[in-house]
């Protein structure tokens, strides 16, 4: 496998001279770093000749304290049996990506959903406006930055009577004798 | 006949003496809590004992069950059911997601507050509510229809302008018919 994931690594460079490789031993799997335009043709190049034919996913993160998101496109090739990652990272403001669904037509379905919740538009998308969310008027709700309590409350009938629920969590420590790790602490009401 | 007040009385009575022993349910499931009407309908609590029964079809049924959370897609729909459905009519809200958001309470999607939208006639809580809590819940809706006061069609009837203007607020794109009944 390490012979085969070389090889790979030697393939894609020849071709995107500024992918970076990030190599994880002992899994079959293989990581590039590329520039967001590039995505389409390194996409097809592996789908065309490295045997790359299977869009297993896309997943997105966002990076809110560095401005940007990460798209992750997943590629799967059933011969070789490893898995490839393509990462890119795009701006958060006003994200524009190239539309990658004329080498998979399921790709069509991921960008409508990444462009209503994430808000990213992508070139040459055709697909209708609204996806998921009917009626929707407030920003893209998946974004790290969208506050859910808050645009409920403004949006939605409020019933008063909760305001007293406490936090139980302290008390279940206390008896379980747990710690509770510092990530976590900061979402303590 | 002639229709004096006590005949009127008489006639009250058994027409809703009659109502409360055929509580016809539309199958209708919108939140988790839906999970809990197939035992409640089963032989262990047997609902069919005291007159509630599923109906196939909105024009059939007499009451709609909002087993637990709307969202706001859900919701247009719902409230189309409900328009369909022909009087007697009478909505349960069942779980602590219709009443104040429940554990949804900071969803972008789903409704808090159902009877802004619809008149809820019995609310039934708890998350969500076990068998016996739902037959509780349909006894005292046959108490009400019984004392006539299950009255939540005739409150939608006459505020209807109240109801609508909240139901836009959701869904601003208002493509269903004014209104049929
Ligand atoms: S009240 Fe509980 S069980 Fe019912 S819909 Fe809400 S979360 Fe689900």
């Amino acid at each position: 496998m390490q012979k085969l994931k070389a090889n790979l690594i030697e393939h894609i460079n020849s071709g995107f001279r500024d992918a970076v490789a990030k190599d994880y031993p002992n899994e079959n799997r293989l990581d590039f770093y590329v520039n967001k335009q590039c995505i389409p043709s390194i996409l097809t190049y592996a789908k065309d000749r490295l045997g790359y034919i299977h869009l297993s996913h896309i997943a997105i993160v966002d990076w809110l304290e560095e401005g940007e998101f990460e798209l992750i496109y997943i590629i799967w090739s059933p011969e070789e049996k490893i898995k490839m990652f393509v990462r890119t990272r795009v701006e958060r403001e006003n994200p524009v990506m190239p539309n990658i669904d004329m080498i998979w037509r399921q790709a069509n379905t991921y960008e409508r959903e990444f462009r209503e919740m994430y808000g990213i538009q992508f070139q040459g998308l055709e697909a209708p406006e609204e996806f998921i969310l009917e009626d929707w008027q407030g920003p893209p709700p998946m974004r790290r930055d969208f506050d859910t309590e808050e645009y409920a409350n403004e949006t939605f009938f409020h019933r008063p009577g909760r305001e007293d629920a406490g936090d139980v969590r302290e008390e279940i420590i206390k008896r379980s004798r747990e710690e509770i790790p510092d990530f976590a602490k900061k979402y303590s009401r | 006949m002639s229709y004096d007040k006590d005949s009127h009385k008489i006639f009250d009575f058994i027409q809703n003496w009659a109502r409360k022993h055929s509580i016809w349910v539309l199958a209708y499931g919108t939140g988790c809590g839906a999970i809990e009407i197939p035992p409640t309908m089963t032989s262990r609590y047997d609902a069919e004992r005291l007159g509630v029964r599923g109906a196939a079809t909105p024009r059939q049924a007499d009451v709609l069950l909002i087993t637990g959370y709307l969202t706001t897609k859900t919701l247009k729909r719902v409230i189309r059911v409900y328009e369909q459905m022909q009087d007697p009519k009478y909505v349960i809200g069942f779980g602590s997601c219709t009443i104040n958001g429940g554990m949804y309470y900071d969803s972008y999607n789903t409704i808090k507050v159902l009877d802004k939208y619809l008149p809820v006639d019995v609310y039934i809580n708890g998350c969500m509510p076990r068998p016996e809590a739902v037959l509780a819940g349909f006894a005292k809706l046959q108490q009400l229809i019984a004392e006539g006061k299950a009255n939540g069609a005739q409150k939608y009837k006459e505020n209807l302008e109240w109801y609508r203007e909240n139901q836009k607020r959701i869904s601003p794109h208002w493509v269903m018919p004014e209104y049929n009944w």
